[in-house]
């Protein structure tokens, strides 16, 4: 018993960051309809950021997330007006070659600036853990478990409680008849895009505390990450939420009672099996053009 | 499709054609060196990991061979004429180091081969350089798997298979005194053709000794968490744990047990631990007292050639520790170059094969020969963390400190 409840612990704990991480990729994807390739390669940049920060400046990484997620989200911006407002509302394999093609270019600079060899942010208590009875709960995994909380939760506070949420949201739905009532779906669009990337920022932030990385990890990242928001629904953040906390605990679980061969293979499988089942995802809403084209 | 559109790809076609034939042009007088010049540089090919989930072997090896043009140039090139290194990098793909030696040796043309790091590249890219008949000289890519092909041109210049490089080890534990010898052990070991045999050809020897195995799992490439797998560890609490790792699951898996609290007798990792300082950065210099693994060079062993290379690589790269890769890089171009001038020529490529087989060669790892199938017939050092640095400590002819049993993290830095 102490045993399973150890092991669901961890596979919460793991599911919360990927929350985190996954929530920018569904929310720029609900907004613009574009598949941001590239948001991997953001997560590791805010990695890199925090390394240097704790590197150079002596910031604690965890609390360095309060500089790097504005860096991060001022790089969204910038590269949402260069590189992705020109082809927005391009078809959407071309929105996926050009974040593709992003994501190399910003694998490159990383590489370029910060070396290609393996890179740890280890503070003091990256190998501590909170002892409870016979469970074990990492300092890290912990902080960073409630961080993603808390920035999940004013993710939402802004998408559901405010102006600019009930903006995005209008974009979103219909950008037509948003635009109609006076809301500038392009500049929404860019500050959707910066606020996906700098969620992104804050769960880099975070990962790199927990795992060494190097440029190329993006690649590891990207495909977790486009699984757990196609499993909780495109476009949906309480999806994303909940695709993310299943594949953290499918992983953890497969791991403990099936083999570790599996944990990485059987989280794909589940979201394989749900979308047979749910072609939208677990919250996803299946729009009338899907129904046509099925 | 419109006239317009139809035009255009007729216009697109005959530029292309045209482009061809003035390349094909440029190609035929081949004066970029090749067979026919003499005093052109011979160009030697390869495709490393400089980036992606083997960029430290990678970038650590393109070191070695950089050392090794340095100084062979220096000393009036190989059979007289310079050296050039024609580099590619394959990102850690399978797919993409085909296509790079393909084009090494389809376009680029080059006149000889270097292997890649890792077993997992080097299997499909020494298939290339069989095809086209080249020698293929590797630094890495110690798989078993490597050598039951029946390859002719291939060559592994490191002491041992990856089945044999704990051998040294393992029958050190087994010969340990009944009260000292571990009981217990556990193979956590990465889904690779490397680490896989290599922890098999430990677990082969300490299960014949007696030492029972109470954790044996493998796990996919692209784990990141490892939390699980060390808390099913612990719970088998294993007197030895035996790891086949590459580096950044070495890293991953040693701060889940820190984290864990799990700190058994006796630790030996594969791989990670001989990456030095970027090894102790990752887990923590603190936290390497005593950690054991199999090593191919020592800066300080007394190998022909091996000072000069050391001061050689300090002075390129501005550095006093020298990676084991870079020195398994710099071993697999002195094979190949005393291949090269012991045959006179790099014209048939099979002769140097054929003196490779019948023939000893001394590098800085030591003197290396080769079996039937290219596969080395020595042994592996072993090495160990003391005090916060890498020593040797096995073989005990060539060790630098005594071997000590326990890993004690916490306990130097």
């Amino acid at each position: 018993m102490t045993e399973l409840l150890q092991n669901l612990l961890l596979g919460l704990l793991l599911g919360g960051v990927y929350a985190l991480a996954a929530s920018g990729l569904t929310l720029i994807f609900g907004v613009m309809r574009v598949i941001n390739i590239a948001h991997g390669a953001y997560l590791i940049l805010a990695s890199f950021i925090t390394y240097w920060l704790w590197d150079s400046f002596g910031i604690d990484p965890l609390l360095a997330i309060v500089i790097t997620t504005p860096i991060v989200f001022a790089l969204g911006w910038v590269t949402y007006k260069v590189v992705v407002s020109p082809i927005r509302t391009a078809p959407m394999a071309s929105t996926v070659l050009l974040t593709f093609g992003l994501a190399l270019v910003v694998e490159g600079a990383m590489g370029e600036i910060w070396g290609n060899n393996s890179t740890a942010i280890r503070p003091s208590y990256a190998d501590e853990s909170f002892i409870m009875g016979g469970l074990f709960l990492p300092k890290a995994q912990v902080y960073g478990g409630l961080i993603a909380v808390v920035v999940l939760v004013l993710l939402w506070g802004v998408l559901t409680k405010t102006w600019l949420g009930r903006a995005i949201r209008a974009a979103a739905t219909n950008p037509s008849s948003a635009e109609l009532v006076g809301i500038k779906v392009s500049a929404v669009a860019a500050l959707v895009f910066a606020l996906g990337i700098a969620a992104a920022g804050a769960g880099g932030a975070i990962t790199g505390v927990l795992y060494p990385f190097v440029p190329g990890s993006h690649y590891q990242w990207i495909a977790r990450l486009l699984a757990i928001v196609v499993l909780g629904g495109l476009g949906s953040l309480n999806g994303a939420v909940l695709g993310a906390i299943m594949f953290g605990l499918a992983e953890t679980l497969t791991s403990a009672y099936v083999s570790p061969s599996w944990a990485t293979a059987v989280p794909y499988a589940i979201v394989f099996l749900v979308l047979l089942i749910r072609p939208q995802g677990l919250l996803g809403t299946r729009l009338r053009e899907d129904a046509v084209a099925a | 499709m419109s006239h317009v559109s139809l035009r255009r790809a007729w216009t697109a076609m005959a530029l292309t054609g045209v482009l061809a034939l003035g390349l094909a042009a440029c190609g035929g007088d081949d004066s970029e060196g090749g067979e026919g010049d003499s005093s052109a540089p011979i160009r030697i090919g390869s495709s490393l990991p400089l980036t992606g989930e083997f960029s430290q072997p990678g970038q650590a090896a393109k070191q070695g061979y950089e050392v090794w043009q340095k100084m062979v140039n220096d000393a009036g090139g190989l059979l007289g004429r310079d050296v050039e290194l024609v580099i590619k990098d394959d990102a850690s793909n399978q797919n993409t180091v085909v296509s790079d030696f393909n084009a090494l040796i389809g376009q680029d043309k080059v006149d000889l081969l270097l292997g890649t790091f890792s077993s997992l590249l080097n299997l499909p890219a020494s298939a290339v350089a069989e095809k086209n008949q080249m020698l293929y000289v590797e630094p890495a890519g110690g798989s078993p798997d490597m050598f039951n092909r029946g390859f002719k041109y291939l060559f592994f210049t490191q002491q041992a298979t990856a089945d044999k490089q704990g051998k040294v080890f393992a029958e050190w534990v087994a010969a340990l005194p009944e009260d000292q010898r571990p009981k217990t052990a556990a193979y956590p070991t990465l889904d690779d053709p490397f680490a896989a045999p290599n922890v098999a050809g430990i677990q082969e020897v300490l299960e014949a000794a007696g030492i029972e195995t109470v954790y044996q799992e493998t796990y996919a490439i692209d784990t990141k968490n490892f939390d699980t797998i060390v808390n099913a560890m612990k719970n088998a609490d294993p007197d030895v744990v035996v790891h086949g790792a590459q580096f950044e699951d070495g890293i991953g898996l040693t701060r889940s047990m820190l984290k864990a609290g799990f700190a058994p007798d006796m630790f030996y990792e594969t791989n990670a631990p001989s990456f030095g300082a970027q090894y102790s950065d990752g887990v923590g210099a603190e936290n390497t007292e005593g950690v054991l693994y199999a090593v191919s060079h020592s800066p300080e062993a007394d190998t022909p050639g091996n000072a000069e290379f050391v001061a050689k690589y300090q002075e390129m790269f501005g550095t006093d520790e020298v990676p084991e890769d870079a020195a398994d890089g710099f071993a697999a171009a002195q094979v190949m170059q005393a291949a090269v001038e012991a045959v006179g020529s790099i014209d048939d490529q099979g002769a140097l094969a054929d003196w490779l087989r019948e023939n000893e060669v001394d590098t800085i790892l030591g003197s290396l020969s080769w079996d039937e199938t290219g596969a080395p017939t020595g042994e592996f050092l072993i090495g160990q963390w003391q005090n916060g640095k890498p020593e040797v400590v096995l073989p005990a002819d060539v060790s630098t400190a005594d071997i000590e049993i326990g890993w004690k993290p916490g306990a130097s830095g």
